[in-house]
């Protein structure tokens, strides 16, 4: 049992980088970004080019990997995401649903359709009385706790995070007050698919890497963002680790079911709390 | 003089808020024949050019099609797990003939039921949701749905592999015959036509419109939208199960792609490229799409690439589609006549 609550956790940290940048971007532009993972993929397949390069070494071409995430996160933002402010859902969902394809395809292109394999970096375990766990998920799960707290500070103490929060509750009363709204939704976007990088970067040893990985998970991070609540940072947080949480203890026993458990509680969700978009 | 004073700002307020109306109620019905005619004309033309067996197979995806523009293009909810219900009557079909009888006819009627039922039953929680929330909770189903039939029913779908399907002939429907499927599913693609034809322009059909404009407005006139809006989606989730049911007998075989959840945007692509919201955009549509996804696959090899960027194209240049086009060109045609007419009046 140990291990299937520390499995959980790690899914939940993986879970919640993903979905912080879903949730966000839902929150301030109203789009719902079915490139988000795009840049997840990205990221990883960053990571298994510029690992050998580096020879080996991880926490750099991790490093790497994020920062050329940047770039290609912001392109998406300027030509793509910022024409769909104030159009209707349907058009945005097509839309970054149509880049997410021609990324994969990208990806695909270049990478190969094959599984990639990739090893835990640390490779180590931390013995705790009779049980040992794997370091490296130890370490996703202190990371994710880490953001949160520096998010909250973020989001509390500097002036973006107050207009971001601000922005959140009312956007055109901030767009009132003279604040160029649409600037820093393209910072949230960017951090928001830098951390969504960042998720895959370290998610990536524990899983297997090929082009559609992001498809999969995408619907995970939709049903964490629903089950939180779009745009609310610490619902969402609640909910990555909740259905990290069932996705692990499902696996345990029934180990075909733990995505499906994920969009039954959705679901559930759903039918007592309907979102009205 | 008062008389003409009358008439002539009669003639300039109404036509619009007349066109509208009669666009929307009256139910045109000696044209909906020649409607038939010219589609059953145009897939029997198609015939000689592609294989029958293509040609039935685009007609299922044309039903498919429409069934999807019946929920996206009329009432304005975009569904990304539409194929759960496809997969659904496809799968009971298959099975009702594998296990219980052979008959097609009786295994046709038992999928469709079935996906009736289960489009009434999820209909009740997904209806409630709209947006993002409606597409992503029919994502949730229909992921739901093939893990079910991947994973734990196993035993009686054969997993990823399929089940091949033994179906006798009964009657006219011979499903190892292509001819006659050919028939059959024309039939019931101009049945299917017919009938959202008649929906779709009855006063049922404007109400599942006016939804899409403004559900509020809607549901302040009286209307209990929330009924409405259910029986779209199983009317929807019907006609899906029948172009489903139609595809297990045509292809004599079922397996799990039938609802795999990324061949969604298929369906997605051919309304809006065939133009949404109108039945005619949904079978040219599903027509192009098919014609695509056949022949240009083989030429182009980076084929979701070209997905992508036709997908943006149409969603910042081109929302009317096909059918919207055709109509522009039609109507800018037929302008310099309605100039003409108060010019020969003032001659007389």
């Amino acid at each position: 049992m140990p291990y299937t609550i520390l499995y959980g956790f790690s899914i939940g940290a993986i879970l919640y980088f993903i979905s912080i940048g879903l949730s966000l971007t839902f929150g301030t532009m109203r789009v719902i970004n079915f490139a988000h993972t795009l840049t997840y993929c990205i990221g990883v397949y960053m990571l298994i080019t510029f690992t050998p390069l580096l020879k080996g070494n991880f926490i750099p071409s991790a490093a790497l990997a994020i920062l050329v995430v940047i770039p290609i996160s912001y392109l998406i933002e300027r030509f793509i995401i910022r024409r769909l402010y104030g159009e209707s859902l349907d058009y945005t969902f097509i839309a970054t649903f149509a880049i997410t394809l021609m990324g994969v395809d990208t990806v695909k292109w270049i990478w190969g359709v094959n599984p990639h394999p990739f090893s835990d970096p640390i490779g180590t375990y931390l013995k705790v009385w009779d049980f040992t766990f794997p370091i490296y998920r130890v370490i996703i799960f202190i990371i994710a706790i880490l953001l949160f707290l520096a998010l909250e500070l973020f989001f509390k103490k500097t002036i973006v995070g107050k207009i971001v929060v601000a922005a959140l509750e009312d956007k055109d009363g901030v767009r009132c007050l003279g604040v160029k709204v649409d600037k820093y939704f393209a910072i949230m976007f960017i951090l928001g698919s830098a951390l969504a990088g960042l998720g895959g970067v370290l998610y990536a040893p524990i899983s297997a890497i090929h082009p559609y990985m992001g498809l999969s998970v995408l619907l995970l991070a939709f049903a964490v963002v629903i089950v939180g609540g779009m745009g609310n940072l610490r619902g969402t947080f609640v909910a990555a680790f909740g259905l990290g949480m069932v996705m692990a203890i499902t696996a345990r026993y029934w180990s075909q079911g733990a995505e499906t458990m994920v969009f039954i509680v959705m679901a559930i969700v759903l039918i007592f709390r309907p979102i009205d978009i | 003089m008062t008389l003409d004073k009358a008439r002539v700002p009669a003639t300039k307020t109404d036509p619009g808020k007349e066109l509208r109306l009669e666009t929307m109620i009256t139910p045109t019905r000696g044209r909906v024949w020649v409607d038939l005619l010219v589609i059953a004309a145009a897939f029997l033309l198609l015939v000689p050019i592609i294989s029958t067996h293509r040609v039935t197979d685009f007609m299922i995806f044309c039903i498919f099609a429409m069934s999807f523009d019946l929920m996206y293009g009329y009432m304005g909810r975009l569904s990304f797990g539409h194929l759960l219900f496809l997969g659904t009557g496809a799968y009971c079909c298959g099975l009702f003939i594998n296990y219980v009888s052979n008959n097609p006819l009786l295994a046709m009627l038992v999928g469709i039921a079935v996906a009736c039922l289960l489009g009434m039953l999820l209909g009740l929680i997904i209806v409630r949701t709209t947006g993002a929330c409606f597409a992503l909770i029919c994502l949730a189903f229909n992921q739901i749905g093939f893990f079910l039939v991947l994973s734990p029913l196993k035993g009686i779908t054969n997993g990823e592999d399929g089940f091949g399907i033994q179906a006798a002939s009964f009657w006219f429907l011979n499903p190892g015959s292509r001819a006659s499927m050919f028939f059959v599913v024309l039939f019931c693609l101009l049945l299917v036509f017919y009938l959202l034809k008649r929906l779709t322009s009855s006063p049922y059909g404007i109400l599942i419109r006016s939804i899409k404009e403004d559900e509020t407005r809607v549901r302040f006139l009286g209307y209990n939208t929330y009924f409405y809006k259910w029986l779209t989606f199983v009317v929807a989730g019907v006609l899906a199960g029948l172009a489903g049911t139609l595809t297990a007998l045509n292809y004599n075989f079922v397996n799990p792609n039938v609802m795999d959840v990324h061949s969604n945007v298929g369906v997605v692509f051919a309304c809006l490229i065939g133009g949404a919201g109108n039945l005619y955009g949904a079978i040219l549509g599903g027509v192009a799409y098919m014609m695509i996804s056949n022949y240009l696959a083989i030429y182009i090899h980076r084929w979701e690439m070209f997905l992508g960027i036709s997908l943006l194209i149409i969603v910042f240049r081109f929302r009317m589609g096909i059918w919207g086009s055709i109509k522009g060109i039609l109507e800018y045609m037929r302008k310099p006549k309605q100039v003409q007419r108060p010019v020969e009046e003032e001659g007389v």
